[in-house]
C-alpha cells in the first residue's frame, strides 16, 4: 500500500495526541528505518538521529528474540518507541505526563488508524484515468434484450436523474486534496454482460451493498460516477446503479454494458476493479 | 593479576573481572558491593535469566545461558549508548533507566552512579518491581 495514505492518517492522529496530551512534546512513526509521520513539533533531522540509535539497538537485539520496545527513563522525561503493526511509534513525554493515559491513547489509536487505513484502501491504483466519450447503446443479444428490459422497468424513476456527464481527464482526488476524506475503496468484480434497448450504455450495475458501504464511508459526499479498472490498466469512468435482478446479486459481478467492455478490452468473465468517484 | 570466580547461582557463573590497578578498588565500592548483594537475591527471582554488572573497573556477570554472555553485554553496552544518546536529542538529562523487549526476554537497565546495570528477564517477570529492589 501507497505510505502517503498512511502518512496523512497517522500525521492527523499524532497532532491530535499532542494536542490532547500537551506533556508529549514529540511523536513520530517510522517503518524499515524511514520516517512515516512525525508531529508538527518534531524537528526531521532529531527523528532521523532517533532511528538509527534505536536501528543500533535492533541489530543487536537478536539475543532477546528482536526489539519490539524501548523505554527510556531520563530525569526530565521519558522517550517510548513501541512496536505497532510493524510501525515503530515514539512519543517523548515530560516528566509530568500521564503516563499511562499517553499509552493507553497511543496504543489505541495508532493501531485502529492503521488498520482503518488498511481496510479502507485495500489496493493502490495507477493514477492516470482513461475516460472514453460514451455513445448511445446498440442493440443486443436477444437474450440480453428481455432481461435487460425487465431491469430498466424495475429501475426507480429517480435514479434516471443522475446527469454527470464522464469529464476528460479528470483525476482521482488525492490524499492532499481532500485531506479529510479516505482514499476510496477499490472492490474487484467480474464482469457480466449488460444489454437491452433501454439500457444505457454509459452506466453499469453493481451490487446495492457496495454501493451502501460508500454512502456510508462517504456520509457528505455525493457518489455519481465510478472508475472502473481492468488488471491491464485500461480505465474508463462511467455512471451506475444498483442491480436489480436478484439471480445476479451477492455474486461478486458487474454488469457492464457492451460498449464498455469494448473501451476497456475487456469481456465477460473477467476481473476488473472498481472504485467509487467522490466529488 | 588477582582474578576471582564465584557461584552466586547453582545454574550459573559468575564471573568477577578486575582490572589489575583497580584490585582493591572493587571492595572499597561499598554501592557496586551492595548493588552485587542485591542483584544476586533478584537473580534468584523467578523469570530472571540473568544479569551483567558494570562499574569503570568491574564487571559480574551471572546469566543463565553462559555462551550468550558476549552478545547480552554488546546488547547491554548499545542500550546504553543509544539511550545516552536519545536522552541528548530529547534533552532528557540523566539516563536512570531503560526497558528493552523483545518478543522472548526483556532487559532492564538502570545507571546508578557510575555501575551500570543490565537485567536479563522473562517478558512476565516483575520489571517495575525489580527497578524499585535496584534503585537507590
Amino acid at each position: 500500500m501507497n505510505n502517503d495514505v498512511y502518512a496523512f492518517a497517522l500525521k492527523s492522529t499524532l497532532d491530535e495526541i499532542q494536542s490532547i496530551c500537551p506533556d508529549v512534546s514529540n511523536t513520530f512513526i517510522f517503518k524499515d528505518g524511514k520516517i512515516l509521520a512525525k508531529g508538527e513539533t518534531t524537528n526531521e533531522k532529531t527523528v532521523n538521529s532517533t532511528i538509527n540509535a534505536f536501528d543500533a539497538i535492533t541489530e543487536r537485539a537478536d539475543t532477546i528474540g528482536g526489539l519490539e520496545t524501548v523505554t527510556i527513563q531520563g530525569a526530565n522525561g521519558r522517550v517510548n518507541i513501541a512496536c505497532m503493526n510493524d510501525f515503530y511509534l515514539t512519543t517523548v513525554l515530560s516528566k509530568k505526563a500521564d503516563e499511562k493515559y499517553v499509552n493507553t491513547l497511543t496504543r489505541v489509536l495508532i493501531p485502529t488508524v492503521i488498520k482503518l487505513v488498511e481496510k479502507i484502501h485495500p489496493a493502490s491504483t495507477d493514477d492516470e484515468t482513461l475516460t472514453v466519450d460514451l455513445e448511445p447503446a446498440e442493440d443486443e443479444a436477444a437474450e440480453e434484450d428481455a432481461d435487460s428490459a425487465e431491469d430498466s422497468e424495475n429501475e426507480p424513476a429517480e435514479e434516471e436523474t443522475v446527469t454527470t456527464e464522464p469529464t476528460e481527464e479528470q483525476e482521482t482526488p488525492e490524499v492532499d486534496d481532500e485531506p479529510l476524506l479516505p482514499e476510496p475503496p477499490v472492490t474487484q468484480f467480474i464482469v457480466e454482460n449488460l444489454g437491452g434497448l433501454l439500457v444505457p450504455s454509459d452506466t453499469v450495475r453493481i451490487d446495492k451493498s457496495v454501493i451502501t458501504e460508500w454512502n456510508d464511508l462517504y456520509s457528505d459526499k455525493k457518489i455519481e460516477e465510478v472508475d472502473v479498472e481492468t488488471l491491464d490498466g485500461k480505465k474508463t469512468r462511467c455512471k451506475f446503479k444498483h442491480i436489480k435482478d436478484s439471480k445476479h446479486k451477492g455474486k461478486g459481478i458487474i454488469r457492464m454494458p457492451e460498449k464498455i467492455q469494448l473501451t476497456l478490452e475487456t469481456a465477460k468473465g473477467e476481473l476488473v476493479m472498481v472504485k467509487p468517484v467522490v466529488e | 593479576m588477582g582474578k576471582k570466580k564465584r557461584s552466586i547461582h547453582e545454574t550459573a557463573t559468575t564471573v568477577i573481572v578486575d582490572d589489575e590497578t583497580d584490585v582493591t578498588s572493587v571492595e572499597e565500592d561499598q554501592v557496586f558491593t551492595d548493588l552485587s548483594k542485591s542483584l544476586a537475591e533478584i537473580r534468584k527471582r523467578d523469570g530472571v535469566v540473568g544479569y551483567i554488572l558494570r562499574s569503570t573497573s568491574s564487571a559480574t556477570i551471572d546469566l543463565k545461558e553462559p555462551e550468550k554472555i558476549v552478545e547480552y553485554a554488546i546488547l547491554s553496552s548499545q542500550v546504553l549508548d543509544s539511550s545516552r544518546e536519545m536522552s541528548d536529542l530529547f534533552d532528557l538529562g540523566d539516563v536512570k533507566s531503560i526497558l528493552i523487549e523483545g518478543k522472548e526476554i526483556k532487559a532492564l537497565c538502570v545507571v546508578i552512579g557510575e555501575n551500570k546495570i543490565s537485567i536479563f528477564m522473562e517478558n512476565n517477570a516483575d520489571h517495575a518491581d525489580i527497578l524499585k529492589r535496584v534503585s537507590p
